[in-house]
């Protein structure tokens, strides 16, 4: 049987030394993205899609990424489109084993001069769930177990307000509106990222879906390192970027902003992705979720983040947002693992 | 304080049951006594879910020729004590969509064929091994009586014989799960789309992935 040794950190310790890129008693296993499933919400009564617009459900809903998972945080903002429905988005609410999305083939926003966040922004009932669940898990968790709050980035409003086509169109034919675009968009991320550190949040996560795919590292350099740099000096809290998909090429750029870590895709080795930061952020991840999480067994889950910790990779979870039918003991066995690697040198 | 049920691993999930409330029920697959055992749990506490649970597991042992496991009357085992993984997980679909109220019977060995206008039969020959046969001849008659064999094959994992035949690598007898499967085995490309399409829900897509509702 692992002896494993006594850990000397709380879990919210643990975490903001992580984004600190301090010394930690263990790597901590942190979610900047939703580990929420269909059988975590039938434990605690708080199934999609109500979980994301009731702030006890959501918040009963995320503390069992704690209290059921073992993860040193708790992240109820699950779904990417609370900031979308505030600003006026028709919405695919889904049912309990789907997510809600936008309806981008149905735009708001057809030209920058479109672009409006409205004064009772943070007041809309889809933004005031997310505080409220902050403040709820303040008061549950203390400070126990950090709580890491999501405000979603220009460029994926941009996507969801204009369709994800116009928007990369414009993105291509004209610059100077982009990025005018962009500017008047990123007020929306700072307005939600404040009111969640405001509730309580320890840090926040920032999805900027620029991703590989469509999104060059030019672009990233062109639109939103930045912005992303701004960020990073207006709001208070340690902010995570998350960008899916091959992002290596990118992670310098990322690396200069000024943001606490970057949460990483596993289209993205661990090994390659701290050599190409070299130390100047934390990188949070980046155990995969279509194949491992959700289709494999825990000796794959093991291997995954035995592979991120043997790179330094300085806190271990899911790639992103997990799909809801992941079985339990994958989650579970992440921080098993992460637990029997230490004990492992520790003796 | 944790909740988490010790069952072993998961290996079929029905996200949401319309028959109760929308509750998850997810079948648990473990090794007791070197037989593979299974457990059809839900996490849910609403009222029925537990009703809900025990009526899936019977409708396994009726319909598959499930037994209950002699220490622990909600694992399940196949007289065999084997795995039959794909046919387990299709079997446990299968009684997750009839609802509490509706009386269980094991289903016929055999099958009216819309496509043929036949009805293919599948006999026990024993040891295992299965012949589908059918009620007409011909070419037609040989040609979807040799896809209902193929059918049966990939949704049971069973060996392919001779042209109509194959056999449980057990050589066990299973005709109750013969029974089930026949019906898939007419059209087995419905059946694995439908198995993908249920597997593919839940993943999130970041938005330029997305499809258009």
């Amino acid at each position: 049987m692992t002896t494993h040794p006594a850990e000397t950190m709380s879990s919210r310790e643990r975490v903001i030394a992580a984004l600190r890129r301090q010394p930690v008693d263990r790597t901590a296993v942190c979610n900047p993205t939703s580990v929420a499933t269909v059988e975590l919400m039938d434990m605690v009564e708080a199934p999609f899609p109500v979980a994301n617009r009731d702030p006890e459900l959501m918040a009963a809903l995320a503390l069992t990424g704690h209290t059921e998972l073992g993860f040193d945080s708790v992240m109820p903002v699950f779904s990417i489109i609370q900031e979308s429905s505030a600003l006026g988005c028709n919405m695919q609410w889904e049912q309990k084993d789907n997510w809600p999305t936008v309806r981008m083939r149905e735009p708001i926003w057809k030209d920058v001069d479109d672009i409006r966040i409205p004064n009772d922004f943070l007041a809309h009932p889809d933004m005031r769930c997310v505080t409220d669940a902050i403040v709820m898990l303040r008061r549950q968790l203390g400070d126990e177990v950090a709580i890491i709050g999501k405000t979603m980035g220009p460029w994926t409003l941009g996507y969801h307000c204009f369709g994800v086509e116009p928007f990369l169109l414009m993105s291509l034919d004209d610059q100077a509106k982009t990025k005018l675009a962009l500017e008047r968009m990123k007020e929306a991320t700072i307005l939600f990222g404040q009111a969640q550190i405001d509730a309580g949040a320890d840090a926040l996560t920032l999805p900027d879906h620029a991703t590989g795919d469509l999104v060059s590292a030019d672009y990233y350099l062109r639109y939103l390192k930045d912005l992303h740099i701004e960020f990073a000096e207006r709001l208070s809290v340690p902010l995570i970027l998350h960008i899916c998909g091959r992002t290596v090429d990118r992670m310098g750029y990322i690396a200069e902003t000024g943001m606490a870590a970057f949460h990483f895709d596993s289209k993205n080795k661990p090994a390659e992705s701290m050599e190409a930061v070299d130390g100047r952020i934390a990188l949070i991840g980046n155990i995969n979720n279509p194949e491992t999480l959700f289709a494999k067994g825990p000796e794959e889950v093991r291997a995954e983040v035995y592979a991120n910790l043997e790179a330094g990779v300085q806190a271990i979870g899911p790639e992103c947002a997990i799909p809801l039918q992941t079985p339990i003991e994958n989650l579970t066995e992440i921080v098993r693992a992460v637990r029997d690697w230490h004990a492992a040198r520790a003796h | 304080m944790a909740q988490i049920a010790e069952l072993g691993r998961r290996i079929e999930l029905v996200s949401m049951d319309p028959h109760c409330h929308d509750i998850t029920i997810g079948l648990y697959r473990d090794v007791a006594d070197q037989a593979v055992e299974f457990t059809a749990f839900s996490y849910s506490r609403r009222e029925g879910a537990v009703e809900r649970v025990g009526f899936v597991n019977q409708a396994m042992k009726v319909l598959g020729g499930l037994e209950a496991s002699p220490d622990a009357p909600d694992r399940l085992r196949f007289p065999c004590g084997q795995d039959h993984r794909r046919a387990v997980q299709r079997l446990f679909m299968d009684a997750c969509k009839i609802a509490s109220s509706t009386p269980l019977e094991p289903r016929a060995m055999n099958i009216f064929d819309k496509k043929s206008q036949l009805t293919m039969i599948a006999t026990s020959e024993g040891g295992g091994r299965y012949r589908v046969t059918s009620d007409g001849t011909g070419p037609e008659a040989e040609r979807r009586i040799d896809a209902v064999t193929r059918g049966l094959v990939r949704l049971a994992e069973l060996e392919s014989l001779e042209t109509g035949a194959a056999s449980f690598p057990c050589g066990y007898t299973h005709d109750r799960l013969v029974g089930l499967l026949l019906k898939r085995a007419l059209n087995v490309r419905v059946a694995m789309r439908e198995a993908e399409a249920a597997a593919a829900r839940g993943i999130m897509a970041a938005p330029s992935q997305q499809q258009a509702p």
